[in-house]
């Protein structure tokens, strides 16, 4: 550690803060990291007021706004876990139900598949098909679309499309241009069939937060098509056509 | 109640002045006199505050106090909750009444919330009273429950005093009761502060801390160092466990007459705020017998509960092992067992497995083989078994004598990040979850890891032959260890599933992901906790597993369901370790909040409170045999509990720092622990549990005399050179493994 005097001072009132707290062995960069995580913070709480206060057409800045600012990021950054009797609530509740049977002999043990990671959410397109009709056009690896989920909860999205069945690989072919549509299941849930757009439009691409479950970003795209009333908004895993894995 | 609260400020600003004694005994004088209501409708004016209200209060309180002294309660409940008085209001002329005996100032100050007008004043005069026995009348002790109302309006001041008061009589009393109510010391002293807290009394609160927080037991130090950052009430609110510490109640063992005793002396010196808070916070489990002694208290306290009561333990518990399943396995060699190794009658003379079918009958203490329900036994695992029995008759029988032998992984360059670590059953992969979010699998046999080829190359392959199993294993990318991706956090827990086929991982990124070791990727996410889930682990027979986390809970998951089957509540604090019994029906978990429970699969209750550990505590190990449990914490001492009874049979001293891993030999005789100190330590267990003995006394009370053998039964220490030790795994042979990574500082 640095010696005292030439520590900066509210990094001395750091280390007697961790001294106090009980902390006696830290690294070095922990005061860097704790003065960091302190001015964050308070600059946050301090914007925060402002804005209520001028919201709230004051002058200045007083107590109340600083304590309507720290109320409002607390329950949003620092949450706590529930109080206890909410929690032995839930768990009678949950405790009351008995323990579900076992199915025999049903294979790996998963649960539905749109609960599960284990589709793909992506599919590449072969080049080979596209030389023919797409001139001079850079084929984009699209992705296809994956089942529409209405749980928010859902890390995956589920199965591809069966764009692919046979006659249909062609069709994409028409679309002009990287033009592609990507719709969020979750935001809009009217229906599970994602599959309405049937004319090609771009839309806002936006990425839905609760499908980030993991480090993998999951963009949903519509296929759009003209057969898009074979998406398969079913939740059944389809079989995907051997053509796709054409040795290439 | 705000005009209530107005009335003690303003006292409080006046000095204690002769005029105030002088209007408080009037007050008082003429409040026992007139025996009633109507007179002592003064005190209630000055809080009060409203003129027009007194009147109608007058009469409710005067027929409050006839339903009152007719002992018809109920009524007086009803009526007040309709009135919408406050209850110190009320109680403070109950108070005046029954205090009518008295006729000095001091009726006043015996019960605390009348204290409003007279404390100021009577704080000069009480302690000069406290010699004097007065016959209190008993025939209010419901007010006085009442009165113990969350905002307990006790002059600050005098919190002080009632304190002391306790001290000098808990130290005049004779010795074999002075360790019991001793324990009354901690509770009550934290209660005090948070409510002086609570009601941003901060200067008072501070000076109080400062006063008593030295007296208090040397393991409560780490509680006192959080108790002193919170000064105002805003403190209080984002602090669950301290929340949960006061509305939960603290409980205290303390025996019959120790427990008269203190009851006589603080209802003889109206020392009511104490009784009060006893009342209210405190849960006093009275047992008959034998005050304990200090050594027995220290044993068992230190949780942030106080102990466990007796009833709670009480529970049958089945802590037997299932019956094995009989599998015939032929009695001869190995190279016939490769073609026969289904089972099927052979020519040859063929054995039955002799641990199936050992006893007919049910062993009494084990839980019926359906009572959870549980997979079944595949082929698969039917070829496992019979490794594992071939692999049980090579293994080496420990003894005192005959120690294991230790080999120790150590992680290099794991620049301490390695957080979790797990064997598989058979020692064949080792899984290591890192703080940079990954998941890394080694074999630690020459057989590399293989993945199953991609879609592309399986439809390549001839389906029929013999060695399809091997064939859909791709060759190209055998490694010896492969790296998981997919948390977003730091990965707390990992363990492996029994037929090796899953990984679990859980992290703080609040997620278990459940991998397959035949693709190398990850399956599915549970999500459920949303708060870092510190510890997992799978059934001993799969399928089920447990996890445990920030949220206070533990959460039963099976791998197809995406919600918890169980969520076990109670702890206070983070549970910190969880570990499936032998037999999959009890779930063992270790929280911060220093106590172990033990929770039913069935139906998810608790039936076994641990309490003892001064420490969060960081690892459980269940003996083989399933009748005993131990548990490490950061105090350095592991404990032994035996699960049939619920007591604490055994102390393990020795280890100086966190004890992070505990493992019980294949046979039960040899219990490991590895610590933070970069030790590793042998204890004989056998003699461990030998050495209880259970009378009738130990059984009914819970006391038992714990002798100080730790040196007796420590075997060996070894150390590793600055490697803290993460997890430990006896082989099926009896080969202890240790694991950890190098900590170059």
């Amino acid at each position: 550690m640095a010696s005292p005097k030439t520590v900066p001072k509210d990094a001395q009132v750091m280390m007697q803060i961790l001294k106090d707290m009980g902390v006696t062995e830290y690294e070095p960069r922990v005061i860097n990291q704790m003065l960091e995580f302190t001015y964050r913070y308070v600059t946050t709480i301090i914007e925060d007021a402002k804005i209520y206060s001028t919201h709230a057409k004051k002058s200045s800045v007083d107590a109340d706004d600083i304590r309507l600012a720290i109320q409002c990021r607390v329950d949003q950054s620092f949450t706590s876990p529930p109080p206890r009797d909410f929690l032995l609530d839930i768990a009678r509740q949950k405790n009351q139900t008995p323990l579900p049977l076992i199915k025999p002999y049903t294979g790996p043990r998963l649960p539905p598949d749109r609960y599960c990671l284990t589709a793909p959410n992506y599919r590449l397109k072969s080049l080979q098909k596209k030389v023919s009709s797409s001139t001079g056009r850079i084929t984009v690896p699209r992705l296809s679309m994956g089942a529409v989920s209405s749980r928010p909860s859902t890390p995956t999205l589920g199965t591809p499309s069966v764009q692919t069945v046979g006659t249909k690989v062609g069709t994409p072919v028409s679309l002009t241009g990287q033009r592609f549509t990507v719709q969020i299941p979750n935001s809009q849930t009217a229906s599970v069939k994602s599959a309405t757009p049937t004319t090609p439009t771009v839309q806002n691409v936006l990425i839905n937060p609760s499908l980030i479950g993991s480090k993998n970003i999951l963009i949903t795209t519509n296929m759009v098509s003209q057969n898009s009333s074979s998406d398969s908004t079913s939740l059944k895993r389809k079989h995907e056509d051997e053509d796709d894995y054409d040795a290439l | 109640m705000a005009a209530l609260q107005d009335g003690p400020v303003e006292l409080d600003a006046e000095k204690e002045t002769k005029p105030e004694i002088l209007s408080d005994g009037t007050l008082n004088i003429s409040g026992n006199t007139g025996n009633g209501a109507l007179s002592s409708s003064p005190l209630t004016a000055a809080p009060a505050g409203g003129a027009p209200k007194q009147e109608d209060q007058q009469t409710l309180i005067a027929v409050l106090q006839f339903l009152k002294r007719n002992k018809l309660s109920e009524s007086v409940d009803i009526l007040r909750r309709e009135a919408g008085l406050a209850e110190d209001q009320v109680d403070s002329l109950a108070a005046d009444g029954s205090g009518g005996g008295k006729g000095d100032g001091d009726g006043g100050d015996a019960n605390s919330l009348l204290s409003r007008v007279s404390i100021t004043a009577a704080a000069a005069p009480q302690s000069t009273l406290t010699p004097v026995p007065v016959k209190r009348s008993e025939d209010h002790p419901d007010v006085r429950v009442v009165l113990s109302a969350y905002n307990q309006q006790g002059d600050p001041s005098l919190y002080q005093v009632y304190y002391s008061d306790l001290k000098n009589f808990i130290e005049s009393v004779l010795d074999c009761h002075r360790a019991e109510l001793s324990q009354l010391f901690y509770p009550l002293f934290v209660h005090m502060y948070l409510e002086l807290v609570y009601n941003n009394n901060e200067t008072k609160a501070k000076a109080f801390f400062d006063k008593f927080s030295g007296d208090q037991e040397c393991y409560y130090l780490d509680d006192l160092r959080v108790l002193c950052s919170l000064s105002k009430k805003e403190h209080m609110k984002g602090n669950e466990a301290l929340l949960d510490f006061r509305t939960s109640r603290f409980v205290l063992r303390i025996s019959r007459d120790s427990y008269q005793l203190l009851k006589r002396h603080l209802q003889e010196r109206h020392n009511n705020q104490i009784w009060n808070i006893i009342q209210e916070h405190l849960y006093i489990d009275i047992f008959d017998g034998m005050p304990r002694s200090k050594g027995q208290i220290d044993s068992m306290s230190g949780s942030l509960g106080g102990e466990a009561k007796r009833e709670v333990n009480k529970a049958k518990v089945f802590y037997g092992l299932l019956k094995e399943p009989e599998i015939e396995v032929p009695l001869d060699d190995e190279d016939d067992e490769a073609e026969n190794e289904e089972g099927k009658p052979k020519k040859k003379k063929t054995k039955k497995d002799s641990i199936g079918s050992k006893s007919k009958k049910q062993d009494p203490n084990a839980p019926q083989q359906n009572r959870i329900p549980l997979p079944e036994l595949k082929d698969s695992d039917k070829l496992d078994k019979i490794m594992y029995l071939k692999e049980s008759t090579k293994r080496i029988r420990l003894s005192p004598d005959n120690l294991p032998s230790v080999c120790f992984y150590t992680f290099l360059n794991a620049y301490q990040g390695l957080t979790a670590v797990d064997f598989t059953d058979d020692s064949s992969l080792l899984a290591g979850g890192f703080a940079d979010s990954t998941v890394r699998v080694w074999t630690v046999t020459p057989k590399k890891l293989r993945k199953v080829k991609s879609a592309a190359d399986l439809n390549l392959i001839d389906k029929e032959s013999d060695d399809v199993l091997e064939r859909i294993m791709d060759e190209k990318t055998a490694s010896e260890s492969k790296i998981l991706h997919g948390h977003s956090g730091p990965v707390y827990g990992v363990s492996f599933s029994p037929d090796r086929n899953y990984l679990l991982s859980s992290s703080e990124d609040s997620t278990i992901r459940l991998w397959s070791l035949q693709t190398f990727t990850c399956l599915v996410g549970y999500k459920g906790h949303n708060y870092p889930v510190w510890d997992t682990q799978f059934s001993p027979f799969g399928y089920y597993f447990v996890s445990g986390g920030h949220d206070r809970v533990a959460r039963l998951w099976a791998t197809d369901h995406y919600q918890p089957l169980r969520i076990f509540a109670g702890h206070l604090a983070d549970v910190t370790c969880t570990r499936f019994h032998p037999n999959s029906n009890y779930v063992a978990t270790g929280s911060t909040d220093r106590t172990v429970r033990l929770w039913d699969v069935l139906n998810g209750n608790c039936v076994r409170i641990f309490t003892g550990h001064k420490g969060p505590i960081h690892c459980l190990a269940f003996s083989p045999n399933g009748k005993f449990l131990a548990s490490g914490s950061t105090d350095g001492r592991v404990l032994l509990w035996d699960l049939g009874h619920g007591l604490m049979i055994g102390e393990l001293k020795g280890h100086t720092d966190t004890i992070y891993a505990l493992k019980f030999s294949r046979d039960g005789e040899i219990l490991a622990s590895g610590s933070m100190d970069n030790t590793v330590r042998l204890w004989d267990a056998m003699k461990a549990f030998d050495d209880v003995e259970m009378d009738d006394f130990t059984a009914a009370t819970g006391h038992i005399h714990l002798p100080d053998n730790s040196q007796e039964l420590l075997l060996g220490t070894y150390h590793s050179k600055s490697t803290p030790v993460t997890h430990l795994h006896f082989t099926r042979r009896n080969l202890l493994l240790a694991a950890g990574a190098y900590n170059s500082q």
